[in-house]
């Protein structure tokens, strides 16, 4: 038995900078670590094509020069163009922001910070798990950076294979550089793999007294589904990648066809992975923008159990369509066929989430307040996005639109308008409930209108560029695609200023913004268990478990 | 600082202090039993439901690479993630098993705190008679309940909110009280 413990002066134990930030267990200190560190490697990542964007403004090669790289354009002719630098870029870009910083943002960052709150949990199952995670995203990114500036091929640094890593490209590229890179994934998936145990565990075994899984927030749930989805494919990729490093490093020749292996096998692996990979970036995005229009809206979601099960859809469906990003690999017509309905299927789940977000707006009493616009945003962009997807579903279509911009406006709608509005809903929703500060609206609005009008900018005309024939992942085009390449151009420089501009604004916030004392400041219909609690909340939380009366305000649902 | 559990609950079995509580001899029923554990929401058939749907899963996912040249490498990492799951999941209830066991009988009070990582508990007893409960409001965490007996002072309800440990001290001082009153009240053979 513990002896009483009465003469302890740590009542109001303080850790310090070093344990408080390197050594937390505390979820809510974990969660700030992740949003941050993804904010960081989020703007390395978007610096990247801020100069990938500038090289393609005009035709001719004038920025990216075996010469070295300059930001002020030279002539043409003094310019020896660098392939290899462009494609590291396209590469690192890709990495980056799939592995290190959209899903570390919202399932690390807003995961970690919000699930446990609103399921009444006290932390995390594992909060020094938890904190291993942590670093291991840390260690995965410094290999991915590192990855960029090591020999490579060409005898320059970094390699250029493009971020889904196909072989027999990887599989031969020279240097150090890939290898960096494959132990950058397998490091980031063991993180996730281990973040994603222990969400899941916390959702199932952690929820308050009478918090049924047909009770729990959407958001949580979100988390729950992408946790799952984490869990059952990052297996499958590690199992890929390993047979990439044997490869590279070992002699062996799963992917090489002059040993017997078969390149086509990887694509298959990839995307088995890969597929649901998009689905991780964006279903938490769904869970944000459920509690964004809900609350903004002042009325319960609509449809809150078709909500959920369109959520798990989702994820299961995400499983069974992978070779619709690979229709051209010689594939019989059948396979084509199955592969083309599956992906169309898709389309009645989201469908069910797109209605239900407007059924919930419709009769509602609607605020613009800033993150409603994202949400609205969001819903808007990530519809158009969804409707060029029911294009590219199209194997006889796809043959024309593979790998041109089209496909790049595509998933640039999904994800960085979707997803990453996605993030910024729930930063300028939860910065107050996080910092205890409030951002000052107009800055908000104006962070929104400018990034809505550059990110249309700069993706609306790549569908024009992808149906004129443009292809992917080249560093120079003809005159013909002058035009809209210009325009996206500066749409890209309007959304980085405006991605500036936004860092400015979360810095202002924390230290200057507007103190807020009220627990729910959104109003009543924010109604989760985390705006039951202060502005920001105390260390520790649910020292005593929360009532029913506390988070089920819609006993209907 | 007391012990901090991840999640807190209060499941109480008590028995009233009857009027025959004098059959309650030392090997009998106690007057007064409590149980103090942590919450757990998962159910041993949910878990269950979640390893098993889990391994279909991968099942499924892995049966095209059975007898392939690429299974010895495909095989291993769902495998050890279903293992890890399987453990962590068993380990979290384990960190739920943490109970403190309260038991009041007529001439004795005991206080087991079973955490099923430390085999061999923690115990302590002490004759009712002797023994006092004290509350400290600003203790090192706000109502810090402590039994003092037997030479020793313990404390109870480490992962009770403040308002149950108030209850609870009022609870015990109520049954000490009694047993204080009629310290003879069926006294075991020694």
């Amino acid at each position: 038995m513990a002896d009483a413990a009465l003469h302890d002066h740590d009542d109001h134990y303080r850790p310090g900078f070093f344990v408080r930030w390197f050594m937390s267990t505390n979820h809510k200190d974990i969660g700030l670590l992740y949003i941050f560190t993804a904010g960081v490697v989020g703007f390395i990542s978007v610096a990247f094509t801020v100069f990938m964007r500038l090289e393609l403004m005009e035709p001719g090669v004038q920025h990216m020069c075996l010469e070295g790289s300059r930001l002020i354009a030279a002539a043409t002719e003094n310019c020896t163009p660098n392939g290899h630098l462009w494609n590291v870029l396209i590469t690192g870009h890709g990495i980056l922001m799939m592995f290190f910083v959209v899903i570390p943002a919202l399932f690390g960052g807003f995961g970690n910070y919000f699930m446990p709150l609103m399921i009444g949990a006290p932390d995390m199952a594992f909060p020094r798990l938890n904190n291993l995670s942590y670093w291991m995203y840390v260690t995965g990114t410094s290999l991915a950076v590192c990855s960029m500036l090591v020999p490579g091929g060409n005898n320059l640094s970094g390699s250029g294979v493009g971020w889904v890593l196909y072989a027999p490209l990887s599989t031969t590229e020279a240097g150090m550089s890939m290898d960096f890179a494959i132990f950058a994934v397998h490091v980031s998936g063991a993180s996730s793999i281990l973040g994603a145990i222990n969400m899941i565990t916390t959702f199932l075994n952690m929820r308050a007294p009478g918090m049924t899984l047909h009770k729990t927030p959407l958001f949580a749930w979100s988390i729950f589904v992408t946790a799952f989805l984490i869990l059952l494919s990052l297996p499958v990729l590690a199992g890929a990648i390993t047979m990439l490093l044997t490869d590279r490093n070992f002699g062996t020749t799963f992917f090489d066809a002059a040993g017997g292996g078969d390149p086509v096998l990887y694509q298959h692996l990839l995307w088995f992975f890969g597929h649901p990979e998009v689905y991780m970036l964006v279903v938490p995005g769904f869970g944000v923008i459920s509690h964004v229009i809900s609350t903004f809206s002042r009325k319960p979601i609509f449809g809150y159990l078709p909500m959920v099960y369109a959520m798990v859809a989702i994820g299961a469906l995400g499983f069974i369509v992978w070779a619709h990003h690979m229709y051209t690999v010689g594939m019989s017509l059948t396979q084509q066929t199955y592969f083309m309905l599956a992906t169309m299927v898709i389309a009645v789940p989201t469908g069910i989430k797109i209605f239900s977000w407007i059924a919930t707006m419709w009769g509602g009493s609607v605020s613009l307040r800033t993150p409603m616009l994202w949400a609205f945003g969001f819903l808007f962009l990530f519809t158009v996005g969804g409707v060029t997807g029911i294009v590219l579903s199209q194997a006889g279509l796809d043959r024309a639109y593979h790998d041109t911009y089209y496909v790049v406006a595509h998933f640039h709608y999904v994800m960085s308008l979707g997803a990453v509005f996605s993030i910024f809903a729930a930063v300028y929703y939860w910065i107050g409930k996080m910092s205890g500060r409030q951002y000052p609206e107009w800055a908000g609005q104006l962070h929104f209108w400018t990034t809505f009008v550059g990110a249309n900018l700069t993706f609306f005309p790549q569908h024009f560029l992808g149906r004129q024939g443009m292809p992917r992942r080249y560093i120079d085009y003809p005159e013909q695609f002058a035009l809209w390449n210009e325009v996206s151009s500066y749409g890209a420089f309007l959304t980085f200023a405006s991605f500036v501009f936004f860092i400015g604004v979360v810095f202002y916030t924390i230290r200057y913004g507007r103190k807020i004392e009220e627990n729910a400041y959104w109003g009543e219909h924010a109604d989760t268990l985390e705006w039951t609690l202060p502005n920001p909340p105390p260390a520790h939380t649910y020292d005593i478990l929360p009532t029913r009366e506390e988070w089920d305000r819609q006993p209907h649902h | 600082m007391a012990h901090r559990a991840e999640g807190s609950g209060y499941s109480c079995t008590s028995v009233p202090l009857s009027a025959n509580g004098g059959d309650g001899a030392c090997s009998g029923s106690p007057l007064y039993e409590l149980t103090l554990r942590p919450n757990r929401s998962l159910t041993r058939k949910g878990h269950a439901v979640l390893i098993l749907a889990t391994f279909l899963a991968f099942a499924v996912m892995l049966s095209p690479f059975l007898g392939t040249a690429i299974w010895p490498v495909m095989l291993p990492f769902p495998l050890f993630v279903l293992w890890l799951m399987f453990t962590l999941i068993e380990r979290n209830y384990l960190d739920g098993r943490l109970t403190e066991e309260l038991r009041i009988w007529p001439d004795l009070i005991t206080v087991d705190r079973i955490d099923p990582r430390r085999p061999n508990g923690q115990h302590w007893s002490a004759k009712p008679y002797w023994t006092t409960v004290h509350l400290y409001p600003n203790g090192p965490v706000e109502n810090y309940l402590t039994l003092r007996g037997n030479s020793r002072e313990i404390e109870l309800g480490a992962f009770l909110s403040p308002q149950e440990r108030s209850h609870l001290f009022e609870k015990l001082q109520r049954i000490l009280s009694r047993s204080t009153a009629n310290p003879h009240l069926s006294p075991c053979p020694a």
